[in-house]
């Protein structure tokens, strides 16, 4: 359809702009930060002579604009810059840090969604029922456990008293295809928050969806139950999901500092931790690039399924 | 005509009140403790050797050799004002700012609106807690705003989503149509419409806030790390889980009691067929 | 430049945890002699250690967790700044000498060291010691490293310690005999030898992607962030190591170290918990090594300014100190009372000096007299280091007992020794082990570079000068003992503890140092350790 392409081609060019507000808010914000990573380099050394060389040696001494221009510079031709604190290009620490990331990402992704999607229609069959309320309850509790409380339990249960797992990630070198056991537990504190962040509002949206008047319609017009509920009730209920699962995307990419930490995976999370602690700012810049970039896509792909199922609406008036 | 047709059905009144009561339950015990807490804690009384039992000390002593009891019953008040208020801040930001968005027939004005919470809804949450609270001093205000300003965009998101779909129903388009005006349109149908998806987002943002609260504290950001705080406490307290376990269950247990309270809370409200009523237009 | 450490704050004080400075360090900028004007012995001695029992088995891999600095670390040895930076730095490469478990130098590449009469020449003689590459280790890769250290355009952490030297002048008396001109007498010039990054490279390196030292063990692979490998290196100066190989990890987070030494993925982990350490103890699941005196604790006034510019007030706040609870409260319990000085159990330490204990009354009269009654401080501190803020709540409770408000004020950890270091009054403080002569001359005289108590007296100035001219070791150690006695009486650091360094292992491994404090020879030493 042309009206979707223009849309598209609206949204695109809306994402460029968004990734480039999101550099400058975070340039913005670290440069805020009291120090910069000459001070940080210092640490308990802080000599000021030593200070004002580093500060030289790292071109800190430029005006904030001076180095953001240059920085963008850099950009059109590719160029994320060089980590003022190590000295190594960032586009080679991102890469370090994005595949143990994906692997992660990808699978908690992947097992999110019928996990979630599949809680959140069982808990709707019958609103109020035991299944409901069984479900309701647990996703609940679960989904006020901090994941560090949480990591620290199934770590304690599953790998150091029962030895089914491994702990921690450590001798993999971030390798995680190749030792499929270190995926485990982080996996599964991963998907503990979104599983009950998602199949709630899913369980929501369908007990709406089911009874409102298009799907009383579908049932006068004769269509099993099952067929209403899936095919029809399901992808209403989905909008709200559905961008609660791009954030949910979004989040399993940067936001998952908590579970690097705790089973030492080396992903872009740690990287920013350190990153942000150094005033390492080109390597911030980079990574929110990568985050702009991925929030961009991942946000337009949910529009684009909002754009699809809520309209069902329409045709059904 | 009814919005709601088939459900529940008037035999489910007892089970419902007894959620309320389960519901009520769980809320009741931190929020004594936080609103009251403070009250019976008492001076501080001198410390002992951290990750202990006994001595006096009945919930035994924290990482810093303070006494758990007292800890419990001073730290709640942080936790449940930050999360109540950071939620209450941001829904009185998301939800007028959602309901414009979704209702304005001008796209340049709903684009003027969402497309900056985009930006922040780009930033990963705990960097954007991480940059935001290294720019203030640790404290309860601080950290209001900082949760606040993280979870404001998600609400928002969410709010369009609903309404939007609410805003496509043929009533909507009806009432327009009778020359309602639009705050009528937006008050009296649409936001009442989407009371159950945001009384369900609602329930898990608060418990998000409580989540980021939590973790705040496991990153060292926003909260002094030795506050009278529960999240502080789980935090601090877990290296000593096996020598004191007091110190790291009783804040866990009153967090999560609070938490999975909201939520039931709201679920049992939503299904009060008495508040059903109110739904009929 | 050196990096700090990184980050958060995660476990116990992420902070803390991760990111222990090797406070450490920074040795001396002037030093003190191994036995004064004439080296010491080229015999390493026994090694204690925790488990010696039975004869050491040669092979296997040792994997070694320590928090650590992330994707950004590097290899350049005169760059170390953390503890597995140094840990690293010391199995790939050797200095001229290291510290004992007493802070005095050792010799290690040098074989000894002597010097003239004036005590501003000195003499070292290298011994018979190999780079990997085959190349013999002689004066000129002393030279160059020392230069490259010392490289004014250059940050180096080490930079400051070998201040004294006049590299312009010094010279190689031939392969195997370097000649340092110093600036001034200097009898502790040894100091300088083990300085903290003083590694000695070779001449021309300036790389150090696959680096090449004289260390024990020799290059293997490197991830950063994540792991390096190193094999080991038979030609070893003092004797292969026992190991075939040894890997260090990195893992931040310190439930992550232990649960890995309890998981069997590593065998020795740094920087434990001291609850972690309670719970394992004695439980024959791993074996548990605290390194004692690894790290002074304490609170730094500035002399210069009021209130802690009268001494009674300082005077007072010594005595307002519960040491023993401040141990309890802020290290659980793992570490020893201070009495103000500064190197407990180091060479030179004025042990004779009474234990100061608290006592009120003397505090608030101390106080009357300074007419500092109902006196209001505010204590900066930071989640900088383990312990820190816990301790200044400690105090702030304390002195409330006292008459004395303190409002505790919660500063940025990424740069907290930069605002602790000229601004406020009173702050938290911290050291690792160095030499009790570094710690005066890089933060009590006049031009020290962190003065943060602003210590600045002419005749303390004078006092320093006089030690270093003084050749005679019992004369200097009287020297010593009056320098400490004035600090004791009215210095600008309240040292109330000494931490434990927690050190853990798998039942297996055997021959690590339970006697060497963080960051001495002995310590992380893996040339010396085997697998049972």
């Amino acid at each position: 359809m042309s009206p979707d392409r223009a849309w598209l081609g609206r949204r695109l060019l809306l994402g460029v702009g968004q990734t480039a507000a999101l550099v400058v808010l975070i340039f913005a914000l670290t440069e805020a930060l009291p120090g910069d990573a000459a001070v940080a380099l210092a640490g308990d050394q802080p000599d000021p002579q030593r200070i004002a060389l580093i500060r030289e040696n790292l071109g800190l001494d430029r005006s904030a604009g001076e180095r953001l221009l240059d920085w963008v510079g850099g950009l059109a031709h590719g160029d994320l810059g060089t980590s003022l604190v190590s000295g190594r290009p960032v586009a080679d620490l991102l890469a370090d840090g994005l595949g143990p990331t994906l692997v992660l990402a990808g699978v908690t992704a992947t097992l999110l969604v019928p996990l979630s999607v599949g809680l959140g229609v069982l808990a709707a069959r019958r609103e109020g029922g035991p299944v409901d309320r069984t479900v309701s309850g647990l996703t609940a509790a679960v989904h006020a456990v901090p994941e560090f409380a949480l990591g620290v339990l199934v770590i304690t249960v599953f790998a150091l008293r029962l030895g089914w797992v491994p702990p921690t990630a450590i001798g993999t070198g971030g390798d995680l295809w190749a030792h499929p056991d270190v995926l485990v537990l982080p996996v599964l504190v991963l998907l503990s928050r979104p599983v009950c962040t998602i199949s709630r509002l899913v369980r929501a949206g369908m007990i709406d969806a089911m009874a409102s008047p298009y799907a009383a319609h579908a049932r006068r017009l004769g269509l099993t139950p099952t067929r209403v509920r899936w095919a029809h009730a399901l992808p209403n209920a989905l909008a709200p999901a559905g961008q609660q699962l791009a954030r949910t995307c979004d989040w399993l990419l940067g936001g998952v500092i908590v579970v690097e930490a705790l089973f030492v995976i080396p992903g872009l999370g740690t990287v920013l931790i350190d990153a942000v602690a150094a005033r390492d700012i080109p390597v911030v810049q980079g990574l929110a690039v990568v985050f702009g970039v991925v929030t961009v896509v991942v946000n337009l792909g949910a529009d684009l399924v909002t754009r699809r199922l809520a309209p069902r609406a329409e045709v059904a008036a | 005509m009814s919005e709601r047709g088939k459900r529940g059905g008037p035999g489910s009144r007892r089970p419902v009140a007894r959620r309320y009561a389960l519901a009520l339950g769980l809320i009741a015990l931190p929020l004594l403790f936080a609103v009251f807490g403070p009250l019976f804690a008492g001076p501080a009384g001198a410390r002992g050797v951290s990750f202990t039992g006994g001595q006096g000390h009945w919930l035994g002593t924290d990482f810093a050799g303070r006494d758990v009891w007292r800890q419990v019953l001073l730290g709640g008040r942080s936790v449940v004002l930050v999360a109540v208020a950071a939620t209450g801040a941001a829904y009185l930001v998301a939800i007028p700012l959602g309901l414009a968005a979704a209702l304005t027939r001008r796209t340049w004005l709903a684009e003027v609106l969402i497309r900056p919470l985009d930006v922040l809804l780009a930033v990963p949450s705990l960097l954007f807690v991480l940059l935001v609270a290294a720019l203030f001093r640790p404290g309860p205000a601080e950290l209001v705003l900082v949760v606040a300003l993280v979870i404001v965009p998600d609400a928002a998101r969410v709010v369009v989503s609903a309404a939007t779909e609410i805003a496509a129903r043929p009533v909507v388009e009806a009432l327009r149509m009778q020359g309602e005006s639009w705050w009528r349109t937006a008050v009296g149908y649409v936001a009442r419409s989407m009371r159950r998806t945001l009384a369900a987002d609602c329930g898990i943002r608060l418990a998000g806030a409580l989540y980021l609260v939590a973790t705040a504290a496991f990153l060292g950001v926003g909260v002094a790390p030795d506050a009278s705080d529960w999240a502080v406490m789980v935090d601090r307290n877990r290296v000593g889980l096996f020598l004191q376990p007091w110190a790291v269950v009783v804040p866990a247990a009153l967090i999560v009691a609070l938490s999975m309270g909201t939520n039931l809370l709201f679920d049992a409200a939503l299904q009060d067929p008495d508040e059903r009523v109110g739904e009929r237009l | 430049m050196s990096r700090t450490t990184s980050p958060i704050p995660f476990g116990d004080r992420l902070p803390a945890s991760r990111r222990v400075f090797l406070a450490a360090g920074g040795a001396g900028a002037l030093a003190l002699a191994a036995g004064c004007a004439a080296g010491g012995s080229a015999d390493p001695g026994p090694h204690p250690g925790a488990g010696n029992e039975g004869t050491p088995r040669r092979g296997g891999r040792l994997r070694a967790a320590f928090p650590g600095g992330g994707a950004n670390e590097n290899l350049d040895p005169h760059q170390a700044n953390l503890f597995v930076e140094v840990a690293r730095a010391k199995a790939l490469f050797d200095k001229l000498a290291d510290y004992g478990a007493d802070l005095a130098p050792v010799p290690r590449l040098a074989a000894g060291w002597e010097a003239d009469q004036s005590l501003a020449t000195w003499r070292v003689r290298l011994r018979r010691a190999a780079f990997h590459d085959g190349r013999p280790v002689t004066a000129e890769d002393v030279l160059y490293s020392f230069r490259r250290i010392a490289d004014p355009k250059r940050a180096f952490r080490a930079k400051a310690s070998l201040e004294p030297i006049d590299l312009a002048a010094s010279r190689a008396l031939d392969p195997a005999t370097v000649e340092f001109r110093l600036k001034r007498p200097y009898a502790e010039f040894a100091n300088t030898l083990a300085a903290f990054g003083a590694y000695i490279v070779p001449k021309d390196a300036d790389a150090f992607e696959r680096p090449v030292g004289s260390g024990p063990f020799t290059f293997g692979s490197f991830k950063p962030g994540s792991s390096l490998v190193l094999r080991r290196n038979d030609r070893y100066w003092e004797g292969a190591p026992h190991l075939d190989e040894v890997e260090f990890v990195v893992a931040a987070e310190e439930s992550a170290r232990t649960n890995a030494l309890l998981g069997g993925q590593v065998e020795y982990a740094h920087e434990l918990n001291p609850a972690t350490a309670r719970v394992h103890e004695g439980k024959g699941r791993i074996t548990v090594v605290r390194l004692r005196n690894s790290a002074m604790q304490g609170f730094v006034m500035k002399t210069d300014r009021p209130p802690f510019d009268d001494p009674r007030v300082r005077q007072a706040f010594f005595l307002i100190a519960d040491r023993r609870q401040l141990v309890d409260g802020a290290l659980s319990g793992a570490g020893e009372v201070g009495n103000d000085l500064f190197g407990k159990g180091y060479r030179y330490y004025a042990a004779g000096l009474p234990q100061r204990t608290r006592d009120l009354t003397r505090a608030r009269a101390l106080l009357r007299e300074a007419g500092a009654e109902a006196l209001r401080v505010t204590l900066d501190t930071a989640p900088a280091a383990t312990g820190f803020v816990e301790a200044a709540g400690i105090f702030k409770e304390q002195a409330a007992e006292a008459g004395v408000t303190i409002d505790v004020r919660i500063g940025n950890k990424d740069t907290y020794w930069k605002d602790i270091l000229t601004g406020g009054t009173i702050a938290s403080y911290r050291s690792g082990a160095m030499p009790i002569e570094a710690h005066v001359s890089q933060r009590l005289l006049t031009d020290s570079t962190t003065n943060a108590s602003r210590w600045r007296v002419k005749d303390f100035d004078d006092l320093y000068q006089q030690i270093q001219s003084t050749s005679d070791e019992t004369l200097r150690t009287a020297l010593y003992e009056r320098m400490q006695r004035r600090l004791h009486a009215e210095g600008g650091f309240l040292i109330w503890g000494f931490a434990d360094w927690i050190v853990a292992t798998a039942n297996r491994v055997r021959g690590v140092s339970v006697t060497a404090p963080a960051n001495t020879l002995d310590w992380a030493r893996f040339d010396r350790v085997w697998l049972a």
